[in-house]
């Protein structure tokens, strides 16, 4: 089957979901910072682009998308994708995982100041 | 995704938005509300905050003498209801403190009573010098300073600490609030105050994670293998001392995101220690949580060396329960975080459908990564009442709960079998043994005779006389092909009933340290 970006979006979409627990922290801030740093990485690694380690934290973003990437190994058709379309796909995913997660949830505590 | 009603709680129609099917993807269209007060009229499940912040979090500490200021029954959950083993010979649940309050020191105060009680504990077991006080409904209510009688004590007593967590049952709608309440004393009274000996290049907070039947140091195992110091353990078989230490960590590792991710946030802040939520539960989402914490340190050839040995070791009888679990409809109704640490690999894995998640006490976090992980069909419930949870079981006809003591001997009166998801039956069920031994528990329970021979009304149902015995394996193989019945690799378990044993008195490799972490 040919896998468009838009296929390859939802596929990927839903392998976070049932396997990921980074896009789940309880604030909405802390949400966009998982979705930006997490899919910012993996889109680096997919592209084969240098990825920054330089803190902790980033090395924990990284280790994240790493480990998904290296899982995404299942999906042969993103292989043979070229990095501007992978760029285009990973761009609709983290405005997706956005969306879903943080500006049309329903979950009530995601503006709650306070941890 | 629709709101699910319930017949039975027509009358209450603010029930209507803590239940949903799940029809799709998409956690935009409904999402159970959750953390809400209890609504006047609904018998909940729940526990207090007070229970949740001693019980669940605090009383794991192995090293310490744990006191309850308030009513001696505040005390009741030790050994029979709670399984947070240590490796100290179980000092924490064999030994249970209480001020027992009565009701001439509502009148008069029991800060005397209090003062007295710490004495006498600490000259009962003066090698214990570690005490947690909690704070009861009853001596909120009359406003005792317990952190003024510590802070004499700690003076009179220079070489004892004392931690005070100011969480009555009345804190919060569940035991969550409790959660959330002694997650933050801790980072803000304790952590900080002991500087740790750093003896690798890898360090770890391992948080979440309360030692059920062992689980913490079945994960240990594996950490120490990697060559990884577990700096702390929040709180399962932890050291109170060692949790002072906390903010030397590289990395904290979350299990149980609903209980402790509070504390990981603050350290986060505070310190700049990284979160990193994990799966010990199932092979494949261990695999891929050895193995992220090997990327981070850079040894991810070591997850992966003990990925093999552990699946080579323990897949095949893995596959022999799943064989003869395929289809077998489960209701996951445990209290926060087990929802969506099973949903998705209990059905992979074990090939067990779920037809229903269920949260006594989680946030919608909660309920948005159980959906998320279960498949289509199953109902998500928040916080039932006893009818609801009878309702669903009616209707979906599961042949397994697993769930807690309580719902799961309502569940018993109608002959639905139980699996005890908090303390567990057989545990530990971390780790790849461990996700073989819940494995044989459900099949135990799924096909125990017991279920069918209680079925059967002597006052009216025919009796059959002509076959007198079945076992389980007589159930379980009856409709299976013949490949698996013949199959020479799958079998069932055969670990040890103690399956700790192994783990005590085990060599570990020593990696000589390098200092490559502390450049960063």
């Amino acid at each position: 089957m040919e896998m468009t970006i838009e296929s390859g979006k939802d596929t990927l979409m839903s392998y976070i979901m049932k396997n990921c627990l980074w896009q789940f922290n309880s604030r909405g801030w802390d949400r966009q910072t998982q979705n930006e740093n997490i899919i910012g990485k993996a889109t680096q690694i997919l592209c084969k682009e240098t990825t920054v380690r330089k803190t902790l934290a980033d090395r924990c973003y990284w280790a994240e998308a790493q480990q998904l990437v290296n899982d995404w190994e299942c999906f042969p058709w993103l292989k043979k994708m070229n990095t501007s379309d992978i760029k285009t796909m990973m761009c609709k995913l983290k405005e997706t995982l956005d969306y879903q997660l943080i500006t049309n949830s329903l979950n009530e505590e995601l503006k709650n100041p306070n941890y | 995704m629709p709101y699910h009603e319930f017949e039975c709680s027509q009358c209450i129609p603010e029930r209507i938005k803590h239940a949903v099917d799940k029809t799709k993807n998409d956690l935009t269209e409904a999402l159970p509300l959750g953390y809400l007060n209890t609504i006047p009229g609904t018998l909940s499940e729940r526990g207090c905050a007070y229970c949740g912040a001693k019980h669940v979090i605090g009383t794991p500490m192995k090293d310490v003498i744990h006191l309850s200021h308030g009513p001696i029954g505040c005390t009741y959950d030790t050994w029979q209801t709670k399984r947070y083993i240590s490796d100290n010979d179980n000092f924490q649940i064999k030994y249970t403190f209480a001020s027992d309050m009565k009701e001439k020191n509502i009148v008069f105060g029991a800060e005397k009573v209090l003062k007295n009680n710490i004495l006498e504990a600490f000259k009962a077991f003066p090698k214990i010098k570690r005490m947690t006080i909690y704070q009861t409904c009853a001596s909120a209510l009359i406003g005792d300073d317990i952190g003024a009688i510590a802070n004499e004590i700690m003076e009179e007593m220079p070489d004892v600490d004392i931690f005070v967590c100011n969480s009555p049952g009345f804190a919060g709608p569940s035991q969550s609030g409790g959660h959330h309440k002694i997650n933050l004393a801790w980072v803000n009274d304790k952590v900080g105050q002991v500087e740790p000996k750093i003896t690798s290049d890898y360090v770890i907070n391992y948080v979440g994670e309360y030692n059920i039947q062992g689980d913490q140091q079945v994960m240990q195992d594996y950490f120490k293998r990697m060559g990884i110091q577990i700096l702390s353990t929040f709180t399962g078989n932890g050291s109170y001392d060692d949790l002072r230490a906390m903010h030397r960590a590289h990395l904290n590792v979350l299990e149980c995101a609903r209980s402790a991710e509070y504390i990981c946030d603050e350290l986060r802040k505070r310190y700049g220690i990284p979160r990193m939520d994990i799966d010990g539960f199932g092979f494949k989402p261990l695999s891929s949580s050895l193995r992220k914490i090997g990327l981070f340190f850079g040894i991810e050839d070591r997850a992966n060396a003990i990925i093999e040995e552990e699946t080579k070791r323990w897949k095949p009888e893995l596959d022999w329960y799943a064989a003869r679990l395929k289809g077998k409809k489960i209701c996951l109704w445990p209290g926060g975080s087990k929802l969506w640490h099973w949903a998705h690999v209990i059905h992979e894995e074990m090939g067990l459908e779920v037809v229903s998640v269920y949260t006594k006490f989680g946030h919608q976090g909660d309920m948005e990564k159980g959906i998320s992980r279960c498949e289509a069909g199953a109902l998500a419930i928040d916080d039932p009442n006893e009818l609801e949870s009878l309702e669903a079981m009616y209707k979906l006809k599961p042949d397994l709960i697993v769930t807690g003591k309580r719902p799961g001997e309502v569940a018993k009166k109608i002959r639905v079998p139980y699996i005890n998801a908090h303390a567990y039956h057989n545990g530990p069920y971390k780790g790849f043994e461990g996700w073989v031994r819940f494995a044989r528990d459900i099949y135990n329970a799924v096909y125990s005779p017991i279920h069918k021979l209680s079925l059967v009304d002597i006052s009216k149902d025919k009796i059959v006389t002509d076959k007198s015995f079945v076992t389980r394996q007589m159930l379980s193989d009856s409709q299976l092909d013949e490949s698996i019945l013949n199959s020479k690799e799958l079998h069932e378990y055969t670990g040890e009933f103690d399956s700790l044993k192994r783990l005590r008195g085990r060599k570990y490799p020593q990696y000589p340290m390098k200092g490559k972490l502390a450049a960063i």
